[in-house]
């Protein structure tokens, strides 16, 4: 690496919370304008719903969530409704002449779309592996289509080209107006909100079905750091940060996954004072999973966190995390657990093998798996790294006496540890793509059994200390 | 990414790749044929590859398993890095431990962790020690020396010299002599006689310089406070 490469102006941005105050105000400004509206909005949906009564009562259902034990047949029900209702706001002729329940609404239905799809199919992974009761296997081997992922990409894909989203993206991002390439059918909300949250839910059910690297090539058209649509749904906000964050780890490109995690965590930490109850709670529990994410990602890119992060990360994982730091084997079942603990409920594409249910995987154990063998390959370089740090010059043979460890087993470690010192980082351009910059501040090479090290002198780093506790006496 | 995207990729596999059409079961031979062109000549589009992977996934009934295998192949010639890993997590778990394809996976998976793991002495021991190994990597021409030309490259970024017998471990050829001519021919490093050291060429990689990172500030950072001290004097 011919230097540390400077982060550019733009990257330490991204790191300051100057952008994240900017979405907390207004997402402030947009609670307490709706916390306003509420008596008027009622009014004009009774208004609408005299009208129209039967498809928004289908519209309002499609968000609602289902009840967690329902029975097989209204899981089945379910879907035929939603297979309905997206066939009348695609295949209709002409867009239907319909608005929105909420501006939540979208999120919520595509939401709820896709919560139903995963849970369907692990509950049927579950079946088939419990192989107790004939009478669902009986059911679901009759009906393999049913929540099949085919159907479910189809409903998304159809809806993004139906709006016309991403030719509207386009176009905003070009500073030109979207309207212009809306199309008929693109330039209704309700499209509109569909086409674009179900590019979010795409994002997320790549990431489901183990497709990393797609999960994150779905989210080409949408800008992460500029006030994204999303920003204004809580719920959208956070899942968005959440897989685009677990794509990234899943890539080993843990700096990007640590940038996604602590953006939506400050982010949270400081709408909790004006945030809804039902809301908050519900992403209570991917909060915590997003802590566990980060101290997986830390243990592999150590890096200074932000203040709040640090200490929350302290008080929920402090002794996972201090043993992930440690590295060696005994880091292993700490990594197991959390990844766990974190990951999102993975899924098979298609229906188990009713037949031998033994020979059915957790689709979480084979992710799981693959990802364990990156930590086993990394888990000594805290211990390599730990002793380069006190020498400029160190002999290997000796180095490896310290360690009771073969020269040759040191050797490997030590190419491994200098191979991962390099790190493709997002600049600016798709979420893909990236500089590959040197990441580490430990660098060396070796002579022969010489070892040559040297460190990067990281100097402080104050202004964005400075604008935070400006920040802070303001208040 | 190593080995993402091929530059001369054919239009027909762009559009397959980019469009509607990556979910057509039917675009499957094409797919196919594009990683048997890869095999042969040397060259790797992982992207290309996962889409074929992808559809095998959403439609089992068309797996072939050598095409699986041949895949995955390809992808531990780029290593280090993801391409090996992506590829397997679409792999249907279940038939990625179970029966011949299992085995043979599960065999892959320990060539890419010895690469992964810099533990070439061993990757090279491994290969030559079961006749299935041979029988996996016989499609792709020149595998050998795709992964030891990775082994030399990476070598360099680490190593201002190394001496002779660690390379000829590291590169699992047969004897000093063919390990001298690797070394000066493909990778044109030089070889100190004397001291029986490869001496490889300065590279940013291999300095280890000293550096420091200060911290840049511009003006716009401080754009906010300056903006906020207005109103609050307005």
């Amino acid at each position: 690496m011919s230097a540390y490469q400077n982060p550019p102006a733009r990257a330490l941005g991204d790191d300051s919370d100057v952008e994240e105050e900017v979405l907390v105000n207004e997402y402030r400004e947009q609670v307490q304008y709706e916390d306003g509206m509420g008596d008027l909005e009622q009014v004009s949906s009774l208004t609408m719903a005299q009208q129209t009564d039967d498809i928004q009562s289908r519209l309002a259902a499609a968000a609602q969530p289902l009840d967690f034990q329902a029975p097989l047949e209204v899981k089945f029900q379910s879907y035929d409704s939603y297979c309905s209702l997206f066939h009348f706001i695609l295949n209709s002729d002409g867009p239907v002449d319909l608005e929105p329940p909420s501006y939540y609404w979208a999120w919520d239905a595509i939401d709820e779309f896709i919560y139903q799809f995963n849970s369907f199919s692990s509950y049927r992974m579950r079946i088939a592996r419990q192989n107790n009761n004939e009478e669902e296997i009986h059911l679901l081997k009759d009906n393999p289509n049913t929540w099949g992922c085919y159907s479910v990409l189809n409903v998304l894909y159809s809806l993004i080209q139906r709006s016309q989203i991403s030719e509207q993206l386009g176009a905003m991002r070009r500073n030109e107006d979207p309207a212009a390439v809306a199309g008929d059918y693109g330039s209704k909300t309700l499209y509109k909100m569909l086409g674009y949250f179900s590019i979010i839910g795409l994002l997320r059910v790549h990431c489901l079905l183990g497709d990393f690297s797609l999960a994150l090539k779905t989210l080409d058209d949408i800008e992460l750091n500029k006030k994204a649509m999303f920003a204004r749904v809580m719920a959208a906000h956070f899942t968005t940060y959440y897989y685009v964050g677990f794509s990234y780890m899943m890539m080993h490109r843990y700096a990007d996954a640590i940038r996604m995690f602590s953006h939506i965590l400050v982010y949270v930490s400081r709408t909790k004072n004006f945030q809804k109850s039902a809301q908050y709670d519900s992403i209570t529990k991917k909060n915590e999973q997003m802590y566990a994410l980060i101290a997986i990602c830390v243990a592999f890119h150590p890096t200074r966190l932000d203040d709040t992060i640090h200490t929350a990360l302290r008080e929920k994982y402090g002794d996972q995390l201090l043993k992930l730091q440690r590295g060696g084997p005994e880091s292993l079942p700490v990594f197991e657990e959390l990844f766990r603990q974190a990951c999102p409920k993975f899924i098979s594409p298609v229906p188990p093998d009713f037949d031998n249910p033994e020979s059915n995987i957790d689709p979480m154990d084979h992710h799981l798996n693959i990802f364990m063998d990156e930590v086993k390959t990394n888990m000594w370089s805290p211990t390599v790294k730990s002793y380069l740090r006190l020498y400029t010059t160190m002999d290997l043979k000796k180095l490896a006496g310290f360690l009771d460890v073969k020269p040759e087993e040191l050797r490997s470690w030590l190419l491994v540890n200098k191979q991962r010192t390099k790190q493709l980082r997002w600049s600016d351009r798709s979420l893909l793509d990236g500089d590959l910059v040197n990441v580490s501040d430990i660098d060396y090479a070796m002579q022969g059994d010489l070892i040559h090290i040297s460190e990067a002198k990281v100097g402080r780093k104050l202004v964005d200390w400075y604008l935070r506790n400006l920040a802070r006496t303001y208040n | 990414m190593n080995g993402e995207d091929y530059k001369d990729r054919p239009d027909i596999i762009n559009s397959i790749i980019n469009g509607l059409e990556r979910y057509n079961p039917e675009a499957v031979p094409a797919l196919e044929e594009y990683l048997g062109q890869q095999c042969e000549e040397r060259f790797v589009d992982c992207n290309a590859n996962r889409t074929l992977l992808k559809l095998y996934q959403l439609n089992p009934d068309r797996i072939k398993d050598e095409v699986i295998t041949n895949t995955l192949v390809k992808t531990i010639t780029q290593f280090p890095g993801t391409q090996f890993t992506l590829a397997l997590h679409l792999i249907n778990p279940t038939a990625a431990v179970q029966g011949e394809l299992g085995e043979a996976v599960q065999k892959l998976r320990s060539l890419n962790s010895l690469l992964e793991g810099c533990e070439y002495a061993r990757f090279w021991a491994t290969l030559d020690s079961d006749d299935l190994y041979a029988d996996l990597v016989a499609d792709i021409s020149g595998f050998e020396d795709l992964v030891r030309q990775r082994i030399a490259l990476l070598t360099a970024q680490a190593c201002r010299e190394v001496s002779l017998a660690n390379m000829e471990a590291w590169l699992g050829l047969d004897g000093e002599a063919a390990t001298k001519k690797f070394i000066t021919e493909t990778s044109r490093w030089t070889i100190d006689e004397s001291r029986k050291v490869a001496i490889v060429p300065k590279n940013p990689e291999n300095e280890a310089k000293k550096t420091e990172i200060r911290e840049d500030v511009s003006v716009d950072m401080f754009s906010r406070v300056i903006k906020r001290a207005w109103e609050v004097s307005a």
